[in-house]
C-alpha cells in the first residue's frame, strides 16, 4: 500500500470508504448466492441455476431486474420520511464496517477506535430509526404493524446482545476490535460457548433474520415496513438486510473466533477473516431454513425469560472465572464452560416454554 | 473499606427489597408493615451508631458527618411513622400493592439518605432522581383520576425542576472544573469569583430553583397543592416532611460547603433565600386561608412553613465567610435543624390524624370534620396540639422553634424578615384554628366512632409526644442540631 | 482547525434540530430531529475525545430513549397535529427570549477556565477504576442502579390493573 495514502488523512478516508462501499456490496451479493444456492439443497431442490455457471450470475440480474423498476412513492405518505428511510437502514451497515480489523495490526480500516465494541453496539441501534421512518412514512397500517414488531424485537434483544458482549470484553480485557480479537490465546466461541450462543440468537433477531423474520412475515404482513417501496429504494432495503448479516457476521467473527488471527496472518488475515464470516453466515442460513417462524409472543417470552436470564448467568460465571484466576482464564476452563452451557441451556428449557404469556384485560 | 459508612443506607435498601421479596411468597400481608418498620428503625439505629464517627470514607462523594446523621434519623423516623399509620389506608385503598408500596416508601428513604450524605454534586443529582422518581410513583399510587393526576404533574414539573438543577450544576462545574464541594469551594476562592459574577450568579440561581421545587418555595410551588390533594394521604404525610427535610439538607451542604468563602458572597446568597422566604410565607399563608380541603391547605401550609425555614438560610452572613466568625451570633441552621425536628413531628401528626378521619368519612373537606371532636376525642385533640405547634404557640414545640429561629435572624440584623414572619404568624393562626374551631363546636351529622389500628394510635401517639416533648425539654436536641450545624459550617457555635 | 470546524458544524446542526423539536407540529417529525440532536451531541463528544461517552450517547439516547419514545408516539392519535398552543404563549416566549439572552451574554462575556488535565483515552481499566473502586463513584452508580429499581416497580404497578 501506497505510504501516502495511509499518512494523509483524507487520501486514508476516502480510499477505504470505498473499499469498504466495495466490499459490503460484493458481500452481499456472495451472501444472496450462498443463500439461495443454500436453500436448494436445504429444500430438497436446485436453487438459482440459469444465470451464468451454478446460477452465479443471479445476484446481478436481481439487482438489475429490481433497479429498473418503477419507484412508487404512495399519494399519502410522508415523502422526506419514505425517502430517508431506506438510507438511514443502510447507512449503520457501513458505519459498522469502519472499525472491523480485516487484516494485521491495524486494525479498523477507517478507525482503530478503543472504544470499538461499544460503537458497533450502538451504530447497529440507529438502523431501527430507518425502520421506524419507512414504516411510519408508508401511511399503511401492515408497514406500521411491522415498524411495531421490530422496535420490539430490537429493544428486547439488544439487552442478550450487549451483556454477552460485556462478557467477552471482561474476558479479553478490552473494548477496541482488535485487542477483542487478540486478547485470548483462544477463541471465545471455546471459551464461552454460550456467550456465543446468545450472541447468534440474539444477533438473528436484531437483523430480522429467521426464525426472527416475523416483523416481514410475508403470510401476515405482506412484506413489512418496505411494503411500499420499489425500485432502487426496495433495493436498498434488500442491501441493507443482507449488509446487516454480512455486519453481524462480521463482528462476530471478530469478537468470539479471533477475526484475522490465524495460521501465516501476516498474509493471510483478510483470508481468514473473510472465511470465519462466511462460516458464520453459512450458520445463520442453516438455522434461517431450520427453524419455523416464532409467533410475536414467543419471541418476546424467548428474549425476556431466556436470553436475559442466560446472559445474566453467563456474565457472573464469565466475572467469576475473570476474578478466580486474575483476568487470563486458562485454556482447561473451555471443557467446564461446555458442561455448564449445555446443563443451563437444558436446565432452563425444562421449565420455560415459549409463548403461553398471561394477556391482562382492562376491564 | 469503609463501607460500614453507608450502613444505614444498606439496611434500609436490603429490607426494601426484602419485601418485595416477601411480598411474593408469603400469604401474611399484615407481615410487611412490620418488616417495614424494623428495616427503618434499623436504619435509623445504624444511623445513631455512626454518631460522632470521624472517618470520611469515599473521597469527596459522601461524608457521614453529625448533620448527615441527624436528617438521617429524621427521614427513617418520619418514613416509620407514615408507615405505621399507613396500614389501614393501604389495607382499604391498594391492597395489591402493598409491598411495591412499602418497598418505594423505604427506597426513597435510602435516597435522603444519600442526598443527606452526598456532598459531590453527581452523588446529589442521583440521589435527588431516586428520592423524586419514587415519589412520582408514590404520588400516583391511587391510580384514581386526581392521584394520576397528581402523580402526572409531580413528574412533568419535577422533570423541569431536575432540568434546571443539572443545567445550575453544568454552570458551576463548568466555572470551577470541580463536582465535589470541597472542590468548587477551592476553585471559587481561587478565582475570586463572587455572585457579582453573572455566570456563577445564574449557576446558584439555578440550584437554588431546582430544590426549591422539592421544598415547596414560592416560585415553584405550583405543584404542591394538586399534588397534596390528589396523592394517597400517607404519601403526602411523607412527602410533606422527609422531602422538605431533604431538600432543605442539600441546600444547607451545597451553601455552606461550596459557597461560604467570603462575606459578599454568603450575603448574596442569604438574600435570596431571605426575598425567596418573604414570598412562600406572605403567599402561601394569604392561599392557605380561602382553602376547604384540608390537603390543600396543608399544602399552602407547608409552603408557608417552607419560608420560615429558608430564615434559617438567610441568617448565616454573621457566622461564616473570611474575618467575620463572632462566636456570639447564634447560627441559622442549627435553628432550622430544630425547627425541621418539630416541624415534622407536628405535621406528620396532623397528616396521621386525617388519615384516620378520611379512613371513616371519605372525604378531605374541612366542612366534614364538623363535631370530629364528639365522635374520636383523642385524634381530635392531638391534631390540635399538631396545629398549634403549626402555629407556633405554647405549649407546643412550634413555638419554640420559632422563637429560636426569629431570635437568630434579629440577631443577625434581619429585623425586617422577623417582623413580616411575625405577621405571617398571626394570618396562618386564622386558617389553622378554623379547623380546631370546626372540629370541637361543629355539629356532626353523624355520631359514629372514628376506628384507628394500634399502628395508627401508636404513630400519632409519638409525634405528640414528640410535640410536647421538644417544648418541655429542647436542649438536648437542641445541642445536637448545633453539633450537626457545626459539623457542616467547621466552625465553633455558640451554645443556643 | 478541523476539529473546530467539525464542532462549530456539530453546533449547529444541534440547535437547528433542538429548535425544530420544539416548533414541529407533528410529533413524529419531532422525534426524528430529536434523535438527530442526539446524534450530533455524540459527535461533539468525538470532537472532545470522549469517544466512550459518545458512542454511550448513542447507545442509550438513540437505541433506547429515542426509539421507546417513538414507540409511544406510534400509539398517539393526531400525530399530526401535535399539541394544542395557549394563552401563555407570548409572556412565555418573552420570558424564553429574556432568559436566553442574559445566558447568552453571561456565558461569552465570562472567562471560562480551561481543563489542565489532557483528554485521557478511553480504556476499559480505567473506565472502570473510575466507575466502580471505592476512590471513584461506586456510590453514584449503585444509587442509579436503585433508582432503576424504583423505576421499575414503578412501571410495574402503574401499568397492572388495581
Amino acid at each position: 500500500m501506497n505510504s501516502w495514502i495511509l499518512d494523509n488523512f483524507w487520501a486514508h478516508f476516502a480510499v477505504f470508504t470505498i473499499v469498504i462501499l466495495a466490499f459490503v456490496i460484493i458481500g452481499v451479493m456472495a451472501f444472496i448466492y450462498v443463500e439461495r444456492r443454500g436453500f436448494g439443497p436445504f429444500q430438497l431442490r436446485r436453487g438459482p441455476n440459469r444465470a451464468g455457471p451454478f446460477g452465479i450470475l443471479q445476484p446481478i440480474a436481481d439487482a438489475i431486474k429490481v433497479l429498473l423498476k418503477e419507484d412508487v412513492v404512495p399519494d399519502r405518505a410522508d415523502k422526506v420520511l419514505h425517502t430517508l428511510g431506506p438510507v438511514i437502514v443502510f447507512l449503520p451497515v457501513l458505519l459498522i464496517f469502519a472499525v472491523i480489523p480485516f487484516h494485521g495490526q491495524i486494525g479498523g480500516l477507517i478507525a482503530n477506535l478503543n472504544v470499538g465494541i461499544v460503537y458497533v453496539a450502538a451504530i447497529s441501534s440507529l438502523g431501527v430509526v430507518g425502520v421506524f421512518m419507512a414504516g411510519w412514512g408508508s401511511e399503511n397500517k401492515y408497514s406500521l404493524i411491522a415498524a411495531m414488531r421490530v422496535v420490539g424485537a430490537m429493544i428486547s434483544y439488544e439487552i442478550p446482545l450487549v451483556l454477552s458482549l460485556v462478557a467477552v470484553v471482561l474476558a479479553t480485557g478490552s473494548l477496541s476490535m482488535n485487542g477483542i480479537a487478540t486478547g485470548h490465546p483462544l477463541p471465545m466461541i471455546l471459551l464461552m460457548p454460550l456467550g456465543f450462543l446468545i450472541f447468534l440468537a440474539a444477533s438473528m433477531a436484531e437483523i430480522n433474520r429467521g426464525p426472527f423474520d416475523l416483523l416481514e412475515a410475508d403470510s401476515e404482513l405482506v412484506a413489512g415496513f418496505h411494503i411500499e417501496y420499489s425500485g432502487m429504494k426496495f433495493a436498498m432495503f434488500y442491501l441493507a438486510e443482507y449488509g446487516h448479516a454480512l455486519a453481524m457476521s462480521a463482528v462476530a467473527a471478530t469478537v468470539f473466533m479471533k477475526g484475522w488471527v490465524g495460521p501465516w496472518d501476516a498474509y493471510l488475515g483478510w483470508f481468514w477473516f473473510i472465511l470465519k464470516t462466511l462460516m458464520i453466515f453459512v450458520l445463520l442460513v442453516w438455522l434461517r431454513v431450520t427453524f419455523p417462524r416464532m409467533r410475536i409472543d414467543q419471541m418476546m417470552s424467548f428474549a425476556w425469560k431466556f436470553l436475559l436470564p442466560m446472559a445474566l448467568i453467563n456474565l457472573l460465571v464469565v466475572g467469576i472465572q475473570v476474578v478466580a484466576f486474575g483476568g487470563d482464564i486458562p485454556w482447561w476452563m473451555m471443557f467446564i464452560n461446555f458442561g455448564l452451557a449445555g446443563v443451563l441451556i437444558l436446565g432452563w428449557s425444562k421449565f420455560f416454554r415459549p409463548g403461553g404469556a398471561r394477556v391482562e384485560y382492562q376491564v | 473499606m469503609s463501607y460500614y459508612l453507608i450502613a444505614p443506607q444498606i439496611t434500609v435498601a436490603g429490607f426494601a427489597v426484602a419485601v418485595i421479596m416477601l411480598d411474593l411468597f408469603v400469604k401474611q400481608k399484615r407481615l410487611l408493615p412490620i418488616v417495614s418498620v424494623v428495616g427503618l428503625l434499623g436504619g435509623l439505629g445504624a444511623s445513631i451508631a455512626l454518631w460522632g464517627q470521624t472517618e470520611t470514607g469515599f473521597t469527596n462523594v459522601l461524608s457521614v458527618d453529625r448533620l448527615a446523621i441527624f436528617f438521617s434519623v429524621i427521614f427513617c423516623g418520619a418514613a416509620a411513622l407514615v408507615v405505621l399509620a399507613s396500614r389501614d389506608y393501604v389495607r382499604n385503598n391498594f391492597s395489591r400493592f402493598e409491598g411495591e408500596y412499602y418497598a418505594l416508601i423505604m427506597l426513597s428513604v435510602v435516597g435522603m439518605m444519600f442526598l443527606a450524605a452526598a456532598r459531590d454534586l453527581i452523588a446529589i443529582y442521583v440521589s435527588l432522581e431516586l428520592v423524586g422518581i419514587s415519589l412520582y410513583i408514590l404520588a400516583a399510587f391511587g391510580r384514581d383520576g386526581k392521584s394520576s393526576e397528581a402523580g402526572l404533574k409531580y413528574l412533568l414539573l419535577g422533570g423541569v425542576a431536575s432540568a434546571v438543577l443539572i443545567y445550575g450544576m453544568a454552570v458551576v462545574f463548568g466555572i470551577t472544573g470541580q463536582t465535589s464541594l470541597a472542590g468548587i469551594y477551592q476553585a471559587v476562592a481561587a478565582a475570586g469569583l463572587g455572585l457579582d459574577n453573572g455566570m456563577l450568579l445564574l449557576g446558584v440561581v439555578f440550584i437554588i430553583a431546582g430544590f426549591g421545587f422539592k421544598i415547596a418555595s414560592i416560585p415553584f410551588q405550583m405543584w404542591v397543592p394538586d399534588v397534596y390533594e390528589g396523592a394517597p394521604t400517607t404519601v403526602t404525610a411523607f412527602l410533606s416532611v422527609a422531602s422538605k427535610a431533604a431538600g432543605f439538607v442539600v441546600l444547607i451542604r451545597i451553601f455552606l460547603e461550596a459557597f461560604g468563602q467570603d462575606l459578599a458572597i454568603v450575603s448574596g446568597w442569604a438574600m435570596i433565600f431571605a426575598v425567596l422566604a418573604v414570598l412562600s410565607m406572605t403567599i402561601g399563608n394569604v392561599a392557605a386561608i380561602v382553602q376547604t380541603n384540608i390537603k390543600r391547605m396543608l399544602g399552602y401550609s407547608s409552603i408557608a412553613q417552607a419560608g420560615y425555614l429558608m430564615v434559617g438560610l438567610a441568617a448565616v452572613s454573621k457566622t461564616i465567610g473570611a474575618g467575620v466568625t463572632d462566636p456570639e451570633v447564634l447560627f441559622g441552621p442549627t435553628g432550622l435543624l430544630f425547627y425541621i425536628g418539630c416541624y415534622g413531628f407536628a405535621n406528620l401528626g396532623v397528616f396521621i390524624a386525617v388519615i384516620a378521619i378520611s379512613n371513616k368519612i371519605k372525604s378531605d373537606s374541612i366542612a366534614d370534620y364538623a363535631g370530629i371532636g364528639h365522635r374520636a376525642p383523642v385524634i381530635a385533640l392531638a391534631m390540635s396540639i399538631c396545629l398549634v405547634s403549626l402555629i407556633g404557640l405554647p405549649p407546643a414545640a412550634g413555638f419554640l422553634a420559632k422563637f429560636y429561629l426569629f431570635n437568630t435572624a434579629v440577631h443577625h440584623g434581619l429585623t425586617w424578615l422577623v417582623v413580616i414572619a411575625v405577621l405571617n404568624t398571626a394570618i396562618s393562626a386564622y386558617y389553622y384554628f378554623r379547623v380546631v374551631k370546626v372540629a370541637w363546636f361543629g355539629t356532626s351529622t353523624s355520631q359514629e366512632a372514628v376506628p384507628s389500628g394500634w399502628g395508627l394510635r401508636f404513630a400519632l401517639g409519638i409525634s405528640v409526644a414528640g410535640v410536647l416533648v421538644l417544648f418541655f425539654y429542647p436542649s438536648g436536641v437542641l445541642d445536637i442540631a448545633r453539633s450537626a450545624a457545626e459539623a457542616v459550617s467547621g466552625i465553633a457555635l455558640s451554645a443556643p | 482547525m478541523a476539529v473546530d470546524i467539525a464542532f462549530w458544524i456539530l453546533a449547529a446542526i444541534a440547535v437547528v434540530s433542538a429548535v425544530a423539536v420544539v416548533t414541529l407540529r407533528d410529533v413524529f417529525r419531532a422525534a426524528i430531529f430529536l434523535i438527530l440532536c442526539f446524534f450530533t451531541t455524540a459527535g461533539i463528544f468525538v470532537t472532545l475525545n470522549a469517544d466512550f461517552l459518545a458512542a454511550m450517547q448513542v447507545l442509550v439516547y438513540i437505541g433506547a430513549v429515542a426509539i421507546l419514545l417513538i414507540f409511544a408516539i406510534l400509539f398517539t392519535r393526531d400525530v399530526q397535529q401535535g399539541n394544542p398552543s395557549n394563552k401563555l404563549k407570548v409572556p412565555a416566549a418573552i420570558v424564553g427570549v429574556v432568559l436566553l439572552g442574559v445566558m447568552v451574554s453571561s456565558a461569552v462575556t465570562f472567562g471560562w477556565p480551561e481543563s489542565v488535565y489532557l483528554p485521557e483515552l478511553a480504556d476499559t481499566a480505567d473506565i472502570g477504576q473510575r466507575l466502580f473502586s471505592e476512590n471513584g463513584y461506586v456510590v453514584p452508580v449503585q444509587i442509579a442502579g436503585l433508582m432503576l429499581l424504583a423505576a421499575a416497580i414503578g412501571a410495574i404497578v402503574l401499568m397492572r390493573e388495581k
